[in-house]
């Protein structure tokens, strides 16, 4: 670091007949040297703990590797074939894909919906909006695990939520104990926590939106329900896909609520089980880390595949 | 990658304009649409509030009353004795609480000054490889951390970070979202700001330390909290990383509570509380500055 600052002062190089670009190349490369030693922590968290981690994941799913007992054996497509074999053989890999499908399915529509109808409310002109978003926000901020022993807590047969459910004479499930519901009981768990973010992203974005294209249409006759899907749904279509895109990235990876509520297995009769709680379990409870890389590749996959789709059909520009 | 078109949106929003205080309107005229309007924003209000509200009232019950149906609203007799249980060393809370906090203090305080380096670098200076690097750090924001995680373990592993404070530390001390994010703000400054000092011959390195760090604040506040925040919720890499009870963060000595006093809610909420608790509080203080970093970010979905 001292080195570098001392290069920085004037004065340095003598004239010569070619001094000028020299001294510039010179003033680049401090330049060079000083930018990349700003940048040094950050680059090295980013080369060993992402960059080095992604191609290790990708090689070592190539590999067989009994973590800490033998060195690893090359394995070619084995673990593919291997998730192959589960895959079509309703192995625990295959459930766990299938429960987070249909979470993330739910999870996002729902999620999506909610955040732009908190969004589209707190844009109008009320009093205490700073209040309301803040008090919206209170379940986004809270540690997946607190939140998740409230619930817990809260979907007992005799918990809160049948209570209430009974003051309108319904007659609650034993939410977390029955296949059917447990999985539904975690998704709004879920929406519940994670809408009020993307309730702030879509905020940021109405305010972006002219309000001189509703004076048009308003003097054009047009109606506040045709505002809404003529200009603002439409002119908010990148949002949306941020939206629904950061949201799947985030629904696929679900873990801490199921393992929380539900423990390791995904209890009831795997129902819970999902793709992430499947990879920890390969990894670090079987030790069979190459497969765990394997299946962690095919989840990646599948969010990758889908997020060019959401990019394809829902990041469309919209000119005016 | 594909993605990136949906970052740029977001980034455009710059850091101070999203108004977040409430302004003097004058009077609306009332009508049934705002009257709905309320009774919505109200409902989901408490909505939001409840499970917090009775989480927290039920926390002060007797084990044989937060059993009782219908449950009751408050605790009667209100008692501290499921705090003083958690709290006691018996339970190695007090370990929990305290490797949190070191654990999230220090990545707090690490994030705000690495990534205020790495986004001087990236907002302020131009060198061969700036695009290349902050392109990457733009493509890493959307890389789901499944991938990488059971490598990231085995780096950790071979660099002997496991099992203690630098394998919780030293992989989250400079995350992509507060280089991201700093950047950002860094580059909404005023290039004349630095310049007369470094034609001066001021180093880089007082420029950036006397001149720019400190008109950063509201960035740093932004990378703070959310930094503290991540640290404080982080669950799965905490399980993963430590083996022994003692170096537990609160989430994970939470969860294996949970295990081992399945139907003792009494407990599990009063510890869910403690959990809670610094984060409302912090929350509350610096609502504005979450609410101006999450919608720069739009990172916080996971």
């Amino acid at each position: 670091m001292q080195l570098a600052a001392s290069k920085a002062r004037p004065g340095g190089p003598p004239e010569t007949r070619r001094g000028l670009p020299f001294k510039i190349n010179r003033r680049k490369l401090t330049e060079t040297l000083t930018a990349y030693t700003f940048l040094a922590p950050y680059l090295f968290v980013l080369i060993v703990f992402t960059l080095i981690a992604v191609v290790t994941a990708l090689t070592l799913s190539f590999f067989y590797v009994d973590f800490g007992f033998t060195t690893p054996i090359f394995y070619g497509f084995r673990n593919y074939l291997n998730i192959w074999y589960d895959l079509t053989h309703d192995g625990d890999f295959a459930v766990g894909l299938r429960n987070s499908v249909e979470y993330t399915i739910g999870v996002v529509t729902l999620q999506t919906i909610l955040a732009l109808f908190l969004a589209l409310l707190l844009n109008q002109k009320v009093r205490g909006r700073g209040f309301f978003r803040t008090i919206f926000y209170l379940p986004a901020m809270t540690s997946s695990v607190a939140i998740s022993l409230i619930f817990y807590w809260l979907y007992q047969p005799q918990g809160g939520i049948n209570y209430v459910l009974s003051l309108l004479h319904i007659q609650g499930p034993a939410w977390l104990e029955n296949p059917s519901t447990a999985l539904p009981a975690i998704m709004l768990l879920n929406i519940w926590t994670t809408a009020p973010t993307f309730m702030l992203m879509y905020l940021a974005a109405l305010q972006d939106i002219p309000p001189t294209l509703y004076e048009a249409a308003r003097v054009d006759g047009a109606n506040s329900w045709q505002m809404l899907w003529k200009i603002t749904v439409p002119l908010l279509r990148p949002t949306t896909f941020a939206v629904v895109a950061l949201g799947s990235i985030g629904a696929f990876q679900i873990f801490d609520q199921a393992f929380v509520m539900e423990g390791a297995n995904g209890s009831p009769l795997r129902s819970t089980l999902t793709a992430a709680m499947v990879i920890y379990d390969t990894a670090f409870q079987k030790s069979l880390m190459g497969l765990a890389c394997a299946q962690a590749f095919v989840l990646f996959i599948i969010i990758f595949a889908v997020t060019l789709l959401q990019k394809r059909y829902i990041d469309v520009n919209i000119q005016y | 990658m594909s993605t990136i078109g949906g970052v740029a949106r977001v980034e455009k929003v710059q850091l101070p304009s999203v108004a977040v205080s409430m302004r003097r309107r004058p009077p609306l005229p009332l009508s049934l649409s705002r009257v709905l309007l309320y009774v919505v924003l109200v409902g989901y209000g408490l909505f939001s509030l409840a499970p917090f509200l009775f989480a927290f009232s039920s926390s002060f019950k007797t084990y044989a009353q937060v059993l009782s149906w219908p449950p009751s609203l408050l605790p009667n007799p209100a008692t501290l004795d499921n705090y003083r249980f958690i709290l006691s060393g018996a339970q190695l809370f007090p370990r929990y609480i305290l490797n949190s906090i070191i654990y999230a203090g220090a990545v707090t305080v690490l994030n705000v000054l690495l990534a205020s380096m790495a986004g001087y670098a990236f907002g302020r200076m131009e060198f061969p490889g700036k695009n290349f690097f902050y392109l990457l750090t733009l493509a890493v924001l959307m890389i789901p951390s499944q991938l990488i995680l059971i490598p990231k373990f085995l780096v950790a592993y071979t660099l002997h970070l496991t099992d203690n404070y630098g394998g919780l530390i030293v992989p989250a001390m400079v995350t992509p979202t507060s280089v991201f994010l700093m950047t950002q703000f860094l580059k909404t400054l005023p290039r004349e700001l630095e310049e007369a000092a470094l034609i001066d011959g001021c180093s880089r390195f007082r420029a950036f330390w006397q001149i720019i760090f400190p008109l950063v604040r509201p960035a740093v506040t932004v990378v703070a909290l959310l930094s503290f925040q991540g640290a404080w919720n982080e669950f799965l890499w905490p399980l993963i990383v430590m083996s022994h009870q003692e170096n537990y963060t609160l989430t994970v000595g939470l969860a294996f509570f949970k295990g081992n006093y399945v139907t003792q809610y009494n407990l599990v909420l009063a510890g869910a509380m403690i959990s809670i608790a610094p984060l409302v509080i912090i929350f509350f203080i610096f609502q504005r500055y979450f609410i101006q970093g999450l919608s720069t970010s739009g990172l916080a979905g996971r």
